[in-house]
């Protein structure tokens, strides 16, 4: 009797814990929140320069290094971007800012693109704290079709790493240990792996494509709803 | 008895791996060699990053798996810049033949090669 009531306490817990985590943050069905990408079904993508409202001059360059690998995991056929951007920069475009005015079906005509892919490194830094430091990577990324010019997919990706390295201790002495600890990490500090880990959390909300084992089935994936992006 | 023990690890650790992470694709160094030839653009990085494609799809076709998608098309690319026109081409067909989507794109590359010479 008494591990029946042990039993019982267990699982009143476990219910309780269960029932908490249905409180979290709001989501949706894949296709309720991106339905035009389910009515085209674009089966290529071309990745457009990354537009840059970080501080770093040369986030732009490492950062479209990370994005075709991801995209091919999500079933799509990606443009080879040292190809496209190469010939983008020939025709004088660097940036996507500068594609504001142009037609997406000019994507179509020249490469052979269903969508076109924006992304916008929003954060790319580290902030010096006194001791210890953050690095944040914020990445915005947009599809929109060169069918119709519709949206058909955005997320964001926030990635924040700690860069203190951990409690020393041991008074003054300790301090300055950790300062130097800490100005080793940042000049060693790759940004890479955690523009992909951003990548990876804007990208995991996507519907996949025609190469995905998964293609035409995930429409009632739930994702978390973002919060409109503030300007 | 030691013996099967020997063979059932030997089984576990089996199916085990089997369990792995399958991927759709074979991406190797991919990103870093990219990354490297990004930061310094020498002829070295060019060849490191040339010769890392070509054992992606060496190892691509030992493991069954798809060349991963543009990148037939990027070798094609660096082998233009190499001036190897004849392998440009030839790899250039290979992602129009793999990729239907790429036709386009590859059309405009193998012309290309042919205006240049």
């Amino acid at each position: 009797m008494k591990t029946f009531t042990s039993f019982i306490k267990v699982f009143s817990v476990v219910t309780v814990i269960i029932l908490l985590q249905g409180c979290g943050p709001a989501r949706e069905t894949k296709v309720k929140m991106f339905p035009g990408i389910y009515d085209e079904s674009p089966r290529s993508i071309l990745i457009l320069p990354p537009i840059n409202l970080s501080t770093a001059a040369n986030a732009k360059e490492y950062y479209s290094t990370t994005i075709q690998e991801p995209l091919a995991y999500k079933g799509y056929y990606v443009h080879p971007y040292e190809v496209t951007s190469e010939i983008l920069k020939q025709e004088g475009i660097y940036d996507a800012e500068l594609l504001a005015n142009v037609p997406l079906s000019k994507f179509k005509e020249y490469f052979g693109a269903d969508a076109v892919l924006f992304t916008t490194i929003k954060k790319w830094d580290i902030k010096y704290l006194i001791i210890g430091g953050n690095l944040t990577i914020q990445i915005e990324a947009q599809l929109k079709s060169t069918k119709t010019d519709q949206e058909l997919w955005r997320y964001t990706g926030t990635v924040v790493v700690d860069l203190g390295g951990g409690n020393s201790g041991g008074g003054v002495a300790g301090l300055i240990a950790k300062a130097i600890v800490t100005a080793v990490n940042t000049a060693i500090v790759d940004y890479v792996p955690h523009a992909r880990r951003a990548n990876y959390f804007a990208m995991h909300s996507m519907p996949v494509g025609n190469y995905h084992e998964r293609f035409r089935k995930d429409h009632g994936d739930q994702i978390v709803i973002q919060a409109p992006p503030k300007e | 008895m030691k013996k099967i023990t020997v063979i059932l690890t030997t089984l576990v650790i089996i199916s085990l791996y089997g369990c792995g992470p399958n991927r759709m694709y074979h991406y190797g160094d991919y990103s870093s060699t990219l990354y490297d030839y990004r930061k310094d653009s020498n002829g070295e990085n060019l060849a490191r990053h040339i010769s890392e494609m070509e054992s992606i799809v060496a190892e691509s076709k030992e493991e069954g798996k798809r060349v991963p998608p543009g990148l037939y098309g990027e070798m094609g690319y660096m082998y233009m810049k190499t001036n190897k026109k004849g392998k440009a081409v030839e790899y250039f067909n290979l992602e129009k033949t793999l990729y239907p989507e790429s036709r386009v794109l590859m059309d405009r590359m193998i012309k290309s090669t042919s205006d240049e010479s």
